[in-house]
């Protein structure tokens, strides 16, 4: 049995997969490194399954956390991850766009779980979930619901700000001007859309896009990305796991070679 | 019929279209077209007549007309930072393509003119240019005056050396001679002209000033564009003579606001904002006076010969000065202009212009009592300005030049 | 035969303590010190006027007095020097000189005198335009600052101490030359921390003094047998790599840095000085002949040929653009290099860090990704 480890700057997650690469669970935990959000995980993929660490052939630990993690046989980062797991899934995919808590990637793949090429976003929080946290704590609602306000807007509020803080303060401003919240909320994602598919055009954008991550949970932050690339967007059934199924991939291939 | 005098402004905005037209006409007439920096030597162009506009003003209007966010977002897809000048973006992505839907548009250059008198940035900005286009570049290195005196002699002769081999690239390029009589006749009109530049925008003295701050803007575009024609010469003295006629009469900047606070604006104007930015000046009625932005144009020199004309690029912008050449214009200014307080613009694009803020701020403060505030913002790229920063600074210093008008009616 | 791995200890204990070091020195030769901004300043002067230059490259500090004078928006470098001028760090310095290279160094030396440092400035204005008139303007430039050097320090630098001076230094630039040569043979030892602390230990040091010990390295590693591992061999490009956690990064994923266009580090001694004239022209012609350099003009922008040369002839896996944040000199050159390399299906790593850096995670993840993939 094979175990590939995520461990995110706001999430935890796990993968166990089988001989056959099947997946045997998959668990996602919304508690990040430095926490004991990874064991936590463990714990439920092993009694879901009814194993012990013991089966584990080879484990693959990736994400922020991947280094002070000491419990896995080696450790990759989470673009070739993202980039195994993807191909797995979807073999026709040629780009992932990831956006997780702090980071906002794109990754062009070669057809053969390669990663050809890569971009991330800088320092700046902009265009990452948790420009979309500070966007939900303004507008008092918990993160997922922006999607469902999003989709009764007609016309987003247009944030012009690159920054975060800026960018609150002016939907700050424009809340008390009147604007609708619902406006905002489309806003916001679609400022986030913005700045990610600005990324994805400095490296070539090619179909399949396949969206991970955990802002490919909000559907209208998914759909704003497609409408702003002009590009369809596959998504997982579980995207937040993807790279912990890409490290999980890893560890297999580590055992067999 | 008697013919109708056209305003000064009037000519103003005739004359900003016609730079573009003219140069257009030029390169459709397959004659070259140069691509110069915002205070570069025209009067080299100007005298072989060479059709020359200026990136910068350029990016200037695309910001004020709001079409620079997108051309902005193309340099960056090519890999340009967002922590670059946005002019030097704005430029970047307009070369890429070629055209924006405005009946004004850059025709693309046969030579470039770089002047390193304002940044270091500029240089590397049509270094690139001059790469990607491989067209030839003009530059004048005008070495950093880290002496309070200014130029040195051999930095002088440097800076003559360097216009005597542009010189003979213009004549390489466009196979005819360099007229020297004719340059002698440009530099004195170019002279004139900042002149009565300087003269026109001195009219802000005056309190109530006839002249709304951002006129200052506006009519600088023909300071970067066309200050070697005796057309723009005529335009300022036009403009300064009915400015003058507006004293007589008392009038102020605004018909429907009262001139209540009078401030110097330090740094470049946001031009995507220039509109909000002024309507709010105007609500609480600061009228922006001075500013060093298009103080920078002031390349008067003492007579029409290289060595005066290149000591005035490099010593009269205060880029390339040491701070006290800035900061006792500003203590000088807070008595000639009558002034409430200052504005310090902290343009992510303009480091030089930034990197000096905080120290004549601090010395304006300790000198003269005068309030000032600091807001971010950038001349060109629409993202980096927030309207609440804005007002909520400008409201501050309202508040605190009140208190001190106060304090002041006090003690008499 | 000298014992190379006692050298290497010695060079890397004054790039732990730079300020100790600086001042045993002062104190051994009875000589003053004078600090020497970033990235050309004409040390043979000084070191001719019998006062030992040291180079002010920032550091790891954390920036709070300069955050009067500079916005965060200026390069993390510059901040640092800026912070360490204001709280004393560098207060055995009888001057520092600054010069012209970007708007950062110019915001440099302007805001210094504002920053209560107690330390004069030297200014100095290198060409950007060099033309063929640029070679007597900067001989004139070196000669009006040796002139106020003199007059500062009450100092006088004769021709023959200046012809010293340069052999001295060209020595020290040979010399170098030849150390990041055998980095490729010898990994292990000359790893990326390594060897970034040889190298930098020069800035703190005497260069007859400096060049002696990176000889004693030189030799004594010949004399031992080639290392041989696993690595993935780089060239970095950019102003400095110098942060102990980018180090460690790049130590940790086993790249090593067989060939540099660092500005602290081969920008320094790559380009040989020619064989005729005196002191000063050969100065002078040196930096007429530097090319590839982001602070210098340069229309045909040679450095994208430059770094395909580069990672060709020494068999590189790739380029890591290092680019120092807020540095726009080089973000100008980044997108024509990038161009040409990609062309040439050289691989490149664009980074972006400050000089100080606390959470390196971002960084490793690219790093390692980028080591993953072009393995």
């Amino acid at each position: 049995m094979f175990l590939g480890i995520d461990i995110g700057s706001s999430s935890s997650k796990a993968v166990l997969l089988d001989e056959e690469k099947r997946v045997l669970a998959e668990e996602a935990l919304n508690l990040g490194t430095g926490s004991n959000g990874i064991s936590q995980v463990l714990e439920q993929v092993y009694s879901k399954t009814g194993r012990t660490p013991k089966d584990i052939l080879y484990s693959v630990v990736t994400g922020y956390g991947r280094n002070v993690y000491k419990g896995a046989d080696a450790q990759v980062t989470e673009i070739s991850c993202h980039a195994k797991g993807v191909t797995h899934l979807f073999g026709e995919a040629r780009t992932v766009i990831d956006i997780g808590g702090q980071d906002a990637k794109v990754i062009r793949l070669d057809g053969e779980g390669n990663v050809a090429d890569f971009v991330m976003n800088d320092k700046c929080a902009a265009g990452t979930g948790r420009f979309l946290e500070v966007m939900a704590r303004v507008l008092n609602c918990d993160i997922y619901r922006l999607s469902d306000l999003a989709a009764k807007s007609l016309r987003g509020t247009q944030i012009s700000s690159v920054c975060t803080v800026f960018a609150e303060a002016e939907v700050i401003s424009q809340l008390s001007l009147g604007s609708k919240v619902e406006d905002v909320a489309k806003g916001a994602l679609q400022s986030v859309a913005k700045r990610v598919c600005g990324q994805a055009r400095r490296i070539q954008v090619a179909p399949q896009v396949v969206m991970t991550g955990g802002v490919a949970l909000i559907p209208e932050a998914v759909h704003m990305v497609e409408k702003e690339l002009g590009e369809e967007i596959a998504v997982p059934g579980s995207p937040q796991t993807v790279g912990a199924l890409g490290a999980a991939l890893f560890a297999w291939e580590k055992y067999h070679r | 019929m008697e013919e109708v005098k056209k305003t000064s402004k009037q000519i103003m905005n005739e004359m900003t279209r016609d730079v573009y037209v003219r140069a257009a006409e030029a390169k459709k007439a397959g004659k070259p077209v140069c691509w110069a920096t915002g205070i570069a030597p025209q009067e080299l162009m100007t005298t072989m007549e060479i059709d020359t506009v200026y990136p910068e003003n350029f990016g200037a209007a695309m910001g004020a007309k709001h079409l620079s966010g997108p051309l902005i977002e193309v340099a960056e897809e090519q890999g340009y930072s967002n922590d670059i000048c946005s002019y030097a973006r704005n430029n970047f992505g307009y070369v890429d393509v070629k055209h924006v839907d405005d009946p004004v548009n850059l025709p693309m250059p046969d030579m470039l003119l770089c002047c390193g008198n304002s940044c270091n940035t500029v240089i590397k900005w049509y270094e690139n240019l001059a790469k990607e286009m491989n067209i030839p570049m003009l530059f004048l290195d005008t070495p950093y005056n880290y002496m309070d005196e200014g130029a040195s002699e051999h930095q002088i002769r440097f800076m003559e050396e360097q216009v005597y081999y542009m010189i003979s690239q213009l004549e390489e390029i466009t196979g005819r001679k360099f007229d020297y009589d004719r340059f002698k006749e440009v530099m004195e009109i170019s002279m004139q002209t900042g002149e009565w530049w300087l003269k026109a925008i001195g009219v802000a003295k005056h309190k109530p000033s006839p002249i709304s701050g951002f006129d200052l803007f506006n009519y600088m575009g023909i300071m970067v564009c066309d200050r070697g024609r005796p057309e723009a010469r005529d335009l300022f003295k036009q403009w300064y003579e009915e400015s003058m006629e507006k004293v007589a009469r008392g009038e102020g900047p605004w018909k429907d606001q009262e001139e209540k606070y009078r401030i110097l604006w330090d740094g470049i104007a946001c031009w995507p904002q220039l509109n909000l930015t002024y309507r709010t000046l105007k609500k609480y009625g600061i009228n922006m006076v001075a500013s060093n932005y298009p103080r920078l144009w002031m390349i008067t020199y003492d007579s029409p010969t290289i060595a005066s004309m290149v000591r005035a690029y490099s010593e009269n912008v205060g880029a390339n000065r040491e701070i006290p050449f800035e900061l006792n214009a500003y203590l000088k200014d807070t008595e000639t202009y009558h002034l409430d307080g200052l504005i310090y613009h902290s343009n992510r694009s303009c480091k030089p212009m930034d990197f000096k803020q905080y120290a004549i701020r601090k010395v304006v403060i300790e000198k003269t009592g005068l309030p000032s505030v600091i807001f971010d913002g950038d001349q060109t790229d629409p993202r980096v300005f927030s309207e609440a920063q804005f007002e909520t600074r400008l409201q501050a210093l309202v508040e605190l030049m009140e208190k001190r008008k106060e304090g002041r009616k006090e003690d008499e | 035969m000298s014992d190379y791995r006692a050298l290497i200890q010695e060079l890397e204990a004054v790039c732990s303590n730079p300020a100790a070091a600086v001042a045993e020195e002062m104190k051994r030769s009875g000589r003053r010190a004078i600090g020497c901004v970033p990235a050309y300043t004409p040390d043979e002067i000084i070191y001719a006027a019998g006062i030992l230059p040291v180079g002010l490259w920032g550091g790891q500090t954390d920036i709070k007095l300069a955050d009067s004078l500079l916005q965060n928006f200026c390069c993390s470098l510059i901040r640092a020097d800026l912070e360490y001028g204001m709280k004393g760090t560098y207060q055995m310095l009888t001057a520092v000189v600054i010069p012209n290279f970007c708007d950062s160094l110019k915001a440099l030396c302007k805001n210094w005198p504002y920053g209560d440092t107690g330390i004069p400035v030297l200014g100095i204005a290198y060409p950007q335009n060099r033309i063929p008139a640029a070679f007597q303007y900067l001989i004139s430039e070196f000669q009006f600052f040796q002139e106020r050097l003199e007059k500062l320090t009450g100092t006088k630098v004769t021709d023959e101490a200046l012809e010293g001076s340069f052999g001295i230094y060209e020595e020290y630039r040979k010399t170098c030359r030849e150390f990041v040569k055998m980095v490729a043979d010898y990994p292990v030892t000359l790893n990326a921390k390594t060897r970034h602390h040889i190298l930098k230990a020069a800035y703190f040091m005497d260069k007859k003094i400096y060049t002696e010990k990176l000889r004693g390295i030189i030799e004594g590693l010949k004399a031992q047998p080639k290392e041989e591992m696993e690595q993935f061999k780089v060239v970095l490009s950019g102003i400095l790599v110098d942060a102990e956690a980018y180090l460690d990064i790049l130590v940790n994923n086993h790249i090593t840095v067989v060939a540099d266009d660092l500005a602290q580090e081969s920008r320094q001694f790559r380009t040989p000085a020619r064989a005729e004239g005196t002191a000063l022209e050969k100065m002078a012609q040196r930096y007429m002949d530097q090319r590839g350099c982001s602070l210098i003009y340069e229309p045909e922008k040679s450095r994208g040929q430059m770094l395909i040369n580069m990672a060709k002839d020494n068999d590189a896996d790739g380029v890591i653009a290092a680019q120092m944040k807020f540095c726009e000199a080089e973000e100008y050159d980044y997108p024509i290099y990038r161009k040409e390399l990609q062309k040439a299906g050289v691989k490149l790593l664009y980074v972006e860090a400050d000089q100080q850096i606390e959470a390196a995670g971002q960084l490793e993840n690219r790093i390692q990704t980028f080591v993953e993939i072009n393995r």
